[in-house]
């Protein structure tokens, strides 16, 4: 035993002994093998006088010598790559999001010619100027509130190095949880969100959201009072929109659905099929029934007339521009390019390129073969379904998949749109409720179906650890969620616009006057004709009969 | 009456008062924003007031008189199906239950919305006269 006690003690002594022959040793060490191999690198950079000479092949540019230096006496230090490495990554996360988002932006130009090309040349000034004067509007009202409202309580933001200062979210328990309702932070983008990635982020969802605003203009065109238009989108982009986002994007409670009662991942909506697309064809929907039809439209046994568009090179343009515009809007929803999962951009990107191909060729195909001929507003309105609704799922479907929502959202549209019109009587001179509204909630629920599981963005979606996976590749609970966000979208964003612009009706009226209408909106209400020069050819005999029993 | 400076006016009084009444409750711990909120929330009745003066001179539009009633029917029921989706979140854990709640409170929903509101919007509508 005491033999035992000893040879303990001989043990332990000997292992402090090394341990401590160990520190004097690192106290002693030669500089580390990457401090060494930093000098190294150092000493082999191009000189001034090199450089001097001119880099032809691009060899002697982009070196150690770019990485800023942190403490001039200290040299370059491992610290200082660190943070360049860092710095680069955030540098291409902004730049990738920022281009993105200027793409988005031009899709305000593909959606001016397609609804000014599908509406009457005596209109064309007006639906032009509502699509050029949404952007201002949403903009501002973006600006003063929307923004606050939408993410200000959504900090967390790692692609773009957090976006920290948007940390306040209002909750409202319920059953036991708090619920995210609306965020508080952001407001003018004053105080603590002056903050380069806030920036960022601002921009990006900027551009969304005068997306969906745009969109009501299109089913409200030729008879829409431009006040009224105007003040509408001003409430749209300040509270509308801003809700609803919140509530998918914004940390709200359609995203909290996953961790606080175990639905999948929450409500997903990777680049707002629902969000967007379903908020503004709503929308649409609700001004419409209160807007109600252009003259002529429908005849005394309900049946309706077509009234055709003025320039269908407008439409054809315009939705080549929004769907060279639609691969900001997906890929660009990543926010980066760098990190977290964000090399699916390029998935994101032929999914969004598959989704509408197929829906060009759903509705081709089903005009042709229904109609007997392959309609070009329906076309480019299949082209538009396709990209709607692969808008939600584009991050999370394979390309199959993809394909396969692309297709049915073209044969829905076209199924949608003489729905609207023949059933429902309401007019829509550009299929806006059908492309977005419909399509939207389509793309919305393909996410429950579709999602294969494979993508994973940093590990978590909506604070829930795994991958977004629908029905079809076994998680159920996520169809659900997705549900919950059709049902929010209908019942609520629908039910809020309706509600909001009824009032609008009551204050300001919607509509112009008859005479104004017959007469065409762009001289009364933009006291300038679109096309001045232009010879304006005789209406159909309904039409002529429409408008003067109108007004009479 | 279409386009006028009237309107024009009343826009900017409209825009002026929802700037100063948001930048009141972006501001709104400090004294000086619950005043902003105030004023500003003066300058939007104000312009809605202006609204509602420059209505009548508005001619007489292509759209008939449709039954306020109905109309709020339908919004009622959009409502109602959308809490019923929220509520029903809360009477069962399982997927499945939750899968049935949530179907019916959308059919519901989708019964005001597309059911009711369209007839209601076009229950007087010229076109049948």
């Amino acid at each position: 035993m005491r033999i035992n006690r000893l040879s303990s003690c001989i043990y332990a002594l000997a292992i402090v002994l090394m341990a401590g022959a160990g520190i004097v040793a690192r106290a002693d060490v030669a500089p580390s093998a990457p401090t060494v191999e930093l000098k190294d690198t150092l000493a082999k950079a191009p000189t001034t006088s090199a450089l001097a000479a001119g880099d032809p092949g691009g060899v002697l540019t982009g070196t150690i010598n770019d990485v800023p230096v942190g403490d001039a006496k200290a040299g370059l230090t491992l610290g200082d790559v660190a943070n360049q490495v860092g710095q680069n990554k955030i540098g291409i996360n902004f730049t990738w999001t920022l281009i993105c988002g200027f793409l988005v932006m031009f899709m305000q130009a593909g959606f001016a010619l397609v609804e000014a090309g599908l509406c009457r040349v005596k209109n064309a000034n007006h639906t032009y100027m509502m699509n050029f004067l949404v952007y201002t509007c949403g903009l501002f009202a973006y600006w003063i509130i929307g923004f606050a409202i939408q993410m200000g309580g959504a900090a967390g933001i790692g692609n773009l190095g957090g976006a920290q200062p948007l940390n306040s979210e209002h909750l409202l328990p319920l059953f036991g949880t708090d619920w995210g309702i609306f965020g508080q932070a952001g407001g003018f983008l004053a105080g603590h969100p002056y903050d380069v990635g806030v920036m960022v982020v601002f921009l990006f969802q900027m551009v969304f959201m005068d997306t969906a605003l745009t969109i009501v203009t299109g089913a409200c065109a030729e008879r829409w009072k431009f006040l009224t238009f105007s003040v509408s989108s001003v409430l749209m982009g300040a509270f509308t929109y801003p809700l609803f986002a919140n509530w998918a994007w914004g940390g709200g409670w359609l995203a909290q659905l996953g961790s606080k009662i175990g639905l999948g991942k929450g409500y997903v909506d990777f680049a707002g099929s629902g969000v967007v697309h379903s908020v503004g064809g709503l929308t649409a929907l609700a001004v419409a029934l209160i807007v109600g039809p252009r003259i002529g439209k429908f005849n005394r046994d309900g049946s309706a007339n077509p009234i055709i568009g003025h320039d269908v090179s407008a439409v054809m343009i315009g939705c080549f521009i929004l769907a060279f515009g639609w691969f900001g809007f997906n890929p660009g929803s990543t926010l980066g390019a760098s990190g977290a999962g964000c090399l699916r951009i390029g998935s994101v990107a032929v999914n969004t390129m598959l989704a509408g191909c197929t829906g060009t060729l759903g509705a081709l195909l089903y005009m042709w073969v229904m109609k007997g001929k392959p309609d070009a507003s329906m076309s480019g309105n299949g082209l538009l379904a396709g990209l709607v609704a692969i808008t939600a799922p584009s991050g999370f479907v394979n390309p199959m998949g993809a394909a396969i929502i692309g297709f049915v959202a073209g044969v829905l549209v076209c199924l949608s749109v003489a729905f609207v019109e023949n059933k429902l009587k309401v007019d829509d001179p550009v299929g806006a409720i059908s492309v977005h509204g419909a399509n939207g909630l389509w793309g919305v629920l393909s996410v429950g179906l579709f999602a294969d599981g494979k993508s994973n963005y940093g590990g978590s979606w909506n604070g829930v650890t795994g991958s977004v996976t629908g029905l079809f590749y076994g998680d159920a609970s996520q169809l659900v969620a997705q549900l919950v966000g059709i049902a929010t979208l209908v019942g609520f964003v629908f039910s809020f616009s309706y509600v909001l612009n009824w009032i609008l009706d009551i204050f300001i009226g919607q509509r112009v006057s008859v005479e104004t209408e017959v007469e065409g909106l762009d001289l009364p209400e933009m006291g300038q004709l679109g096309y001045p020069e232009f010879v304006f050819t005789a209406e159909p005999e309904y039409m002529k009969a429409a408008e003067a029993e109108a007004a009479a | 009456m279409a386009a006028t400076k009237s309107q024009g006016k009343a826009f900017t009084l409209f825009l002026t008062g929802l700037t100063v009444a948001t930048a009141g409750i972006a501001f709104f711990t400090s004294g000086s924003g619950k005043v902003a909120l105030v004023v500003g929330l003066i300058g939007i009745a104000a312009s809605f007031a202006c609204f509602l003066k420059l209505r009548p001179l508005e001619g007489r539009t292509a759209e008939g008189t449709q039954p306020a009633i109905m109309k709020l029917a339908g919004v009622a029921l959009a409502l109602v199906g959308w809490l019923v989706v929220l509520f029903g979140l809360h009477l069962t854990a399982s997927v499945s239950g939750r899968m049935i709640t949530t179907i019916v409170g959308l059919a519901i929903t989708l019964v005001g919305v597309i059911g009711i509101l369209p007839v209601a919007s076009s229950k007087n509508a010229i076109w049948k006269a």
